[in-house]
């Protein structure tokens, strides 16, 4: 590579002065850094908010009809701090729609893509910044709609996070807190189409130069097929949520059949095709970032170089593929014909054979490694410890024959509880601890970080566990009051114990929101290079100048570059940057002998 | 430079890398996008596949002339952007702005065709409340004709804008004509899945 290449690549990238005024810094920043940090503190608000629900649902199974206590007097004046039927409705389904949609998706693809993708593939900025600045703010517009929502005519959206009709036509959920919310979920997915074509043409045409797809670090990696199964199926999610809205607004009738109909009328069933379709890939989109940045944590951390790199890409991208043609093993019990079934019970079960091929690559990257246990470490491994038990109750609901018996229990709460929330939360907060010190130039403590892990860790499996035996009990899903039936009387101490968890669980997270905010205003500073790692990022500044790089980096080698004897002999060190130049030395004998 | 560099580098110049990003970005829009029209006529589809008859008992029936030769409008238009985008390309920055402005007619001529055929059948009595049949009529045509609406407010922006369409700055017209024969595809589709078969 000569200097008239990489000028090409400058001026390619040239770097735009630092934005003067405030609103343009702050609030319309066309800065991904800047995006980033917005789409995280949008996401952990809204983290906040659906924990906040979640424990509303938990006081509901281990207390039925009881006030709540704290929140009851605040938020259900009108009901004497009881959770009524149609409230517990609202709660159950605006935790799950917010979890999803308004917390994780913000956190691990809106900030962290933002973040890392540039940065870690030595870019100045997205391919199309102003773009990304409309991503946020489409996404803040959604949230909006998500908070008139709460306040709509009957209540929230009451017709669960999968919001199938008739439950979510007009004659399910008459009030428009369902239409608001339906809405949301369509603006919400147009700027999740956007922040996926900027990922995605980001990846592909600003990446620096020596930068090879299989030099990416595995965290872009992640994000890029996430960011591409975005593009692809969230416009199918926008369909389904804009007919809905289309039959609850303009009388439409796609979804509504039987009496409600006339002339025929739509088909049900059809919105869970169109929501399916899109509902599989959109979990692999929750979880595919947590795999790529904990396989890259993981390597980090134990000093050694990530096993079998390439089988993990591989592994993702065959994970990427699959994820779109099982989606029909949520609809086994549809009345769909038991042949279909079958076929996709054997793709859903194929998904089980990459997955393993990674699963093991982490194992044997840590392996024998120097493990270092800092907090984001801890998180990894707590990640891969939690997404080894969700994916292997997945096995179970995967295929047909024991989910014709476990299908809509707490079974399947638990399971996906275990991946999509378990295991994409403690790698969110890997992502945090990991990269705090890059986006904010301070230091997190150690110690608070260790005893949120373990505080985390503990009772996250405890309450999961729990709805997973509850669920192998027999009882099902949202239910208002289990112990109306009389064969689920026996599980009301097992609910009781799983919800102490539950509560537990939320207290600890306030030693996270205080290291998080005082590490930020009054951390010590952080150096540029805390972790001694060797991935572009942390070769600028703690945080980053408005373009990134003074100089675009010329990389020459891979990201998980640890260990190396001609490394150490050379520099004295065991990790070598991406774009760091070995140095000339002469062989010292002297060292040979020494050795 | 040395000259040994300057014969092995083909770097275009950043200009054109730049243009190619952003026509990337367009592609992976307007693929996005088809997913979003290919699950619309998925759910047609199986809407379809439900009913007993299509269309139902005492309802007004398509007309297939206006919109066929819609169709031909639409296709027109097409044709008259790639003229001004080819001239464009070639330098003839002239007759740019009159071929956008006969896309920009020819838009406007669809639209109202599209407002002339939603009033008879309006009028005829086909409600948009009345059952499956005139549900997937007005959603999808409605839907569409949205689209029909920002692409000509792209195109008048086109126009508007100040400076010539020259083979150095043709690359929002470019993005511009690849959303438009997007368009003009779907409708095609459309008059072919929902009028015609």
């Amino acid at each position: 590579m000569d200097a008239a290449e990489l000028k090409a690549y400058e001026e390619l990238q040239p770097i735009h002065p630092d934005p003067a005024s405030f609103l343009r810094r702050y609030v319309f920043s066309l800065d991904h850094k800047v995006i980033a940090k917005q789409f995280l503190w949008a996401g952990l608000i809204f983290l906040l908010v659906g924990g906040t629900l979640a424990m509303m649902i938990r006081w509901q199974w281990a207390y039925p009809g009881q006030p709540v206590p704290v929140l009851g007097p605040l938020l259900l004046k009108n009901s004497g701090g009881v959770i009524g039927p149609a409230t517990y409705m609202t709660v159950f389904t605006m935790h799950g729609l917010i979890m999803i949609f308004f917390a994780i998706t913000p956190i691990l693809i809106g900030a962290f893509g933002n973040y890392c993708i540039p940065l870690m593939i030595g870019a100045r900025d997205m391919a199309f910044p102003f773009l990304n600045l409309a991503s946020f703010w489409t996404f803040a517009l959604s949230l909006v709609l998500v908070l008139c929502s709460f306040f709509g005519q009957l209540g929230a959206a009451g017709a669960g996070w999968t919001t199938y009709p008739p439950l979510s036509t007009n004659i399910g959920t008459p009030g428009n807190g369902q239409t608001f919310m339906v809405a949301a979920i369509f603006v919400t997915g147009v700027s999740s189409i956007m922040g996926g074509i900027n990922y995605v043409t980001t990846v592909i045409r600003h990446r620096a130069p020596g930068m090879g797809y299989f030099r990416m670090p595995l965290t872009v990696w992640g994000l890029w097929l996430t960011a591409i199964l975005n593009v692809l199926f969230v416009p199918v999610l926008g369909s389904a949520a804009l007919l809905l809205f289309l039959d609850r607004v303009f009388g439409t009738q796609f979804f509504i059949a039987g009496a409600a109909a006339v002339k025929g009328g739509g088909d049900p069933i059809l919105f869970q095709h169109l929501f399916w379709i899109f509902g599989h890939p959109e979990v692999y989109i929750l979880i595919l970032p947590a795999w790529g940045i904990v396989s890259d944590i993981l390597s980090f951390f134990s000093r050694k170089p990530a096993n079998w790199y390439r089988g993990s890409v591989y592994a993702m991208c065959a994970v990427t593929v699959l994820s779109a043609v099982v989606y029909g093993h949520h609809m086994f019990m549809t009345g769909m014909n038991p042949l279909l079934g079958q076929s996709f019970m054997l793709l859903t079960l194929i998904i089980s054979v990459p997955a393993e091929v990674l699963f093991l690559n982490w194992l044997r990257t840590i392996w024998r490694g120097s493990i270092r246990t800092d907090p984001p470490m801890l998180f990894a491994l707590g990640m891969v410890f939690v997404f080894g038990l969700g994916g292997l109750t997945g096995l179970y609901l995967g295929a047909t024959v024991p989910d014709i018996y476990l299908h809509d229990t707490m079974f399947v709460v638990g399971h996906f509880h275990l991946t999509m929330a378990a295991a994409s939360f403690l790698g969110s907060l890997a992502a945090i601890y990991y990269w705090f010190p890059k986006m904010f130039g301070r230091t997190m403590s150690p110690g608070l970080g260790k005893l949120h892990f373990w505080w985390s860790v503990v009772l996250i499996t405890l309450v999961f566990s729990g709805q997973l035996i509850a669920g192998y009990s027999g009882q099902s899903r949202r239910l208002y009051d289990p112990y109306q039936y009389s064969f689920l009387q026996h599980l009301r101490p097992l609910n009781q114990y799983t919800s102490y968890a539950a509560f537990i669980l939320l207290a600890g997270q306030f030693v996270f929101i205080y290291n998080f905010i005082h590490s930020m205003v009054a951390g010590p500073k952080a150096s540029d290079n805390p972790w001694s790692v060797g991935t572009l990022e942390w070769f600028t500044t703690s945080p980053p100048p408005h373009h990134n790089y003074d100089r675009i980096p010329l990389v020459l080698r891979g990201p998980h570059e640890f260990a190396d004897p001609e490394v150490r002999h050379r520099l004295g060190r065991d990790w070598i940057g991406q774009a760091e130049v070995l140095p000339e030395v002469a062989a010292t004998p002297a060292t040979l002998r020494g050795a | 430079m040395s000259a040994q560099a300057a014969t092995v580098l083909t770097y275009r110049p950043p200009r054109a890398r730049n243009d190619a990003t952003a026509w990337l970005g367009m592609l992976l829009f307007l693929g996005s996008w088809a997913m979003m029209f290919a699950a619309l006529f998925f759910a047609y589809g199986v809407v379809r596949a439900h009913a007993g008859d299509w269309p139902p008992e005492g309802t007004p029936r398509l007309p297939l002339l206006l919109p066929g030769l819609n169709t031909l409008v639409m296709g027109l238009s097409s044709l008259a952007l790639q003229r001004a985008l080819a001239s464009a390309r070639a330098g003839r920055t002239a007759q740019v702005r009159p071929a956008l402005g006969a896309a920009i007619a020819l838009g406007l001529v669809f639209l109202a065709a599209q407002g002339l055929l939603w009033s008879r059948l309006w009028s005829a009595g086909l409600r948009i409340d009345g059952g499956p049949y005139p549900s997937v009529f007005w959603a999808l045509t409605v839907f569409h004709a949205l689209h029909v609406l920002v692409g000509l407010g792209g195109l008048a922006y086109l126009v508007v804008r100040s400076g010539d369409h020259g083979p150095a700055r043709h690359v929002a017209l470019r993005l511009w004509t690849g959303f438009w024969h997007f368009v003009g595809a779907v409708w095609l589709v459309l008059y072919l899945s929902v009028f015609v078969i």
